[in-house]
């Protein structure tokens, strides 16, 4: 099984990219843009639950395309997927870090407190939607928005074993490599994932 | 915990995840659209640059190299060839001395047969 032991923690960088003939680039690159088409709606909104913010959910996205068609393009595209998600989680948590840091600075700079009932909730949720609701749409909606907070509790690891084996539809070879763990490591994390999702989720489900 | 419940928290949650996928928004959708263009323009641009860089230092390589022989055959050259024709000259001179070296034998078989005779005549009175 192919895995990307030799892929940093943090951003990665191919440090020696071999160019590919003219024909074959042409060819990878319609390859390239089909994957990403069909994988960028999912990845955005695994960022978003994972990033409870759409811009910055974006933002990680299109820095996971850049990184993967800059850097790993020649790669076969068997390889592609598990890249492409580990590159996004490492965005996501370097962009947690940041927000962490942020905070952390926030704190000590004088200025409004925020209230941190308020802290997550854009004015726009409190708009009413013109359109008359469907009370299944309804329950559909507040019952992705249910999970997206367990999945949010729950620790990194599992939210990611849990989105990729369950929403991407990876096997555990595949998630081990996205997640550069052991396979074992990966049917932990997802059990544990759906059991904790399970405790929640069980009166409301 | 039963597995079936377990499964049907994985159908459902999956179920819900791919309706939300469903249901983005055109902005979403359209900025999902525009990022892969981006990433996809950058990476053919990567791919151009290098590709210009090596179609123009190639012929601008080969001609520097075919200058730098050109100058060491026109410089290097003369020398060589002045000394090989100096080396013919000395075999073609030897070809044509060849008569004089055997005049040159003849006067000393007359000098050893001048003193042969003299040295069997018994000395001189």
């Amino acid at each position: 099984m192919a895995r990307f032991d030799t892929l940093n923690a943090a951003w990665m960088v191919w440090d020696n990219p071999a160019p590919a003939p003219e024909g074959a680039v042409l060819e990878y690159t319609k390859e390239l843009e089909k994957f990403l088409a069909e994988i960028e709606r999912r990845a955005f909104r695994m960022a978003q639950v994972a990033l409870r913010d759409a811009d910055d959910a974006l933002d990680v996205v299109q820095d996971a395309m850049l990184k993967l068609t800059r850097s790993y393009a020649s790669r076969p595209s068997s390889e592609w997927r598990p890249l492409f998600y580990r590159i996004l989680e490492n965005g996501i948590r370097d962009l947690q870090r940041r927000r962490t840091v942020r905070k952390r600075v926030m704190t000590w700079l004088p200025g409004p407190k925020e209230d941190p009932d308020n802290e997550a909730q854009d004015p726009l949720d409190n708009v009413a939607d013109a359109a008359p609701a469907i009370p299944e749409r309804l329950m559909q909606a507040q019952a992705m928005q249910k999970l997206e907070e367990s999945l949010r509790a729950l620790p990194a690891r599992q939210r990611e074993a849990f989105m990729l084996r369950n929403f991407e539809g990876m096997d555990v070879a595949e998630t081990a490599s996205a997640m550069a763990c052991s396979e074992g490591s990966v049917k932990t994390h997802y059990s544990r994932a759906v059991h904790a999702l399970r405790a929640q989720l069980g009166e409301v489900w | 915990m039963s597995e079936q419940e377990n499964n049907e928290l994985e159908m459902r949650s999956r179920a819900l995840f791919h309706d939300s996928v469903d249901g983005l928004d055109m902005r979403i959708r359209s900025r999902l659209t525009q990022a892969r263009s981006a990433a996809l323009d950058a990476a053919s641009s990567n791919r151009r640059r290098w590709a210009f860089s090596w179609k123009m230092w190639t012929p601008a390589f080969g001609v520097t190299a075919a200058a730098i022989l050109g100058f060491a055959l026109w410089t290097g050259s003369p020398p060589d060839t002045q000394s090989n024709f100096e080396d013919l000259d000395l075999v073609a001179s030897t070809d044509e001395g060849s008569g004089d070296a055997m005049e040159m034998l003849q006067d000393d078989i007359d000098f050893y047969d001048f003193a042969d005779k003299a040295a069997n005549s018994g000395p001189a009175a």
